[in-house]
């Protein structure tokens, strides 16, 4: 007996212990319900089947309903869209603002650092802040665009089913710019700068530079933040519930919404399971793919 | 570079994050209109008549207790995060083999799961055990497992800074393995710890779904779940609103300025590696 407390006090055993512990919460917070949710998408699940895991086996039939909703193809081009559009946008602002604050003037890192003021607030309170600012009526956004002359008239952002997930994108690429600036700008700060240089000697302008020096050294940075703000864009439940709940009528619904609404609104927890299971699919493709290309920047 | 370009550069850069940062303004602006100034077209962005309805709105909408009780879920989020994952952030910083890799590979799989879709599977595993019985726990052990690999990422990142010698020569001295953990590894990484607990303790003062799918008593409910009763399709009252918010993220932006700079340097050491 104390030999093994010894063992523990001083060999691996404490070490493994330690590992074993998070692991086992992550176990069993984390992936078993991952898992009982691969069970119950091909359960039969109501009311008098919910306090018991053994209920019955009805195959993909859930899938099948789920799939032959008209909705779920909606759904799943609002994801889509959703995805792509948040992603491009935040990208795109998140370089330009990262290699605007990486030039050399006073209070740079300071600016640059309060764009985190955005990341560290709850996603609902940003998306209340968003549902003021895109009001129709008394909405300081159609103010300004119209003063700009870009609009005539106002635009129902929350209630025209025609913008309405684009509020969402707007609110979500608010959301999503500083974290991808922060770590563009690692990225960048990388980039060694006899690179630039060379290149200014070999004649490069500044447009020539970003497309032959920066883009290129910066690959695996880019692959990096593209699947992580992929992967928290479809994580993003708080803005929906906040700015449109998914309407009107589904018009600016979006997978990760759509499936607690089955399970927690509807009632049709089978259904629920089965969009999650979609979903997860492709969260864990999309994380396979940070990985490879955390890999790529370990080795080059 | 010359001085005149330079101050350009910063002017234009203040501009750049004040319009970034304007919807922040905007939100204490609106809480200090009045519903008059508020409801006029043009807007006036500079606040006409100041009306104080913090009070208010505070004890109205009952947000001591909701406050009370974020508080207290985020606070137990913490504790186990720390206690937790601590331990196995230094175990993984400290070997390079395949099994190490394999479990950092676990810890980002379970990262990556949204939590509006794990709800379901906890919502009905929970009340199977019976944990909905003390939703707020329930809601502790969910979010736990959100940002734990979280913590785990990022604390790793800074606990790898520590030289491994140090240990050793701890460990010559006579100090057991776990002797050297606590009274050396400890002490040397108490700032990356403190920020990256504060990291999560923030997510989780500001977690939404879990608590609103979890809890069904009001009176256990989260400053989230309150701030969402202005929330229905027919909002009208911005100025509440915008109060509620405003009391709800003071807290959190002056935490953030305090803290701003090694919230940076910690995010950025963890987050590409």
């Amino acid at each position: 007996m104390s030999r093994m407390i010894a063992r523990f006090r001083d060999g691996r055993s404490f070490d493994v212990t330690l590992v074993t512990l998070a692991l086992a919460y992550l176990f069993v917070f984390a992936a078993l319900p991952m898992l009982y949710t691969i069970l119950m998408s091909v359960q039969k699940i109501d009311m008098f089947t919910l306090g018991t895991l053994a209920r019955p086996f009805v195959g993909l039939r859930n899938y099948i309903h789920v799939l032959s909703m008209p909705v779920a193809w909606r759904v799943a081009e609002n994801t889509a869209i959703f995805v792509i559009l948040s992603v491009v946008f935040q990208l795109v602002i998140g370089l330009a603002l990262a290699i605007y604050f990486r030039q050399d003037f006073p209070g740079a890192a300071t600016l640059r650092g309060l764009f985190l003021a955005g990341w560290v607030m709850p996603a609902l309170v940003v998306g209340a802040i968003w549902r003021w600012l895109l009001a129709g009526d008394f909405g300081v956004v159609n103010y300004l665009l119209g003063a700009l002359g870009l609009i005539k008239g106002h635009i129902f952002w929350i209630a025209d089913p025609h913008v309405a997930l684009y509020s969402l994108v707007i609110a979500n690429v608010w959301l999503g710019i500083p974290f991808n600036m922060l770590l563009l700008a690692v990225g960048l700060a990388a980039i060694p700068g006899d690179v630039y240089e060379a290149a200014a000697l070999d004649g490069a302008g500044p447009i020539q530079r970003f497309l032959c020096v920066t883009l290129p050294m910066m690959r695996a940075t880019l692959g990096a933040v593209l699947s992580l703000s992929i992967i928290f864009t479809l994580q993003q439940y708080d803005l929906v519930a906040a700015l449109t709940q998914g309407g009107p009528s589904n018009a600016s619904n979006v997978a990760q919404y759509w499936s607690w609404q089955l399970s927690f609104e509807t009632y049709d927890i089978a259904g629920g399971s089965v969009v999650a299971v979609f979903m997860i699919l492709v969260v864990i493709l999309v994380a396979l793919l940070y990985v490879r290309s955390t890999r790529l920047e370990q080795s080059a | 570079m010359s001085v005149m370009k330079r101050r350009l550069l910063l002017g234009f850069g203040l501009v750049i994050t004040g319009i970034y940062l304007f919807p922040l303004y905007w939100m204490y602006v609106s809480a200090l209109k009045s519903s008059r100034d508020l409801f006029t077209y043009p807007p006036r962005f500079l606040p006409h008549h100041l009306v104080w309805n913090v009070g208010r709105v505070f004890v109205q909408h009952e947000m001591a207790t909701y406050l009370t009780n974020s508080l207290l879920i985020a606070a137990g989020v913490t504790i186990i995060c720390v206690v937790l994952g601590t331990g196995c952030a230094r175990v993984l910083a400290r070997y390079r083999n395949r099994w190490v890799d394999v479990a950092l590979f676990a810890v980002l799989m379970m990262q990556v799961l949204p939590s509006s879709l794990m709800v379901t599977p906890l919502f009905v595993g929970f009340s199977e055990v019976g944990l909905l019985q003390s939703p707020r726990l329930a809601v502790i052990l969910a979010q736990v497992a959100k940002v734990m690999p979280f913590y785990i990422v990022l604390t790793r990142a800074s606990l790898g800074q520590i030289p491994q010698e140090l240990e050793h020569a701890a460990m010559v001295d006579g100090a057991s393995r776990i002797g050297a953990f606590f009274r050396i590894v400890l002490p040397l990484a108490r700032n990356g710890i403190l920020v990256t607990g504060i990291l999560v303790f923030l997510q989780s003062f500001g977690e939404y779904v879990y608590a609103r799918s979890m809890i069904s008593e009001d009176d256990l409910q989260t400053a989230t779940v309150g701030l969402s009763a202005f929330l229905g399709p027919n909002t009208s009252d911005w100025n509440g609103m915008m109060t509620y918010s405003a009391i709800y993220v003071t807290p959190i932006l002056l935490l953030f300025v305090l803290l701003q700079r090694r919230i940076v340097s910690g995010l950025t050491a963890g987050a590409l590696k």
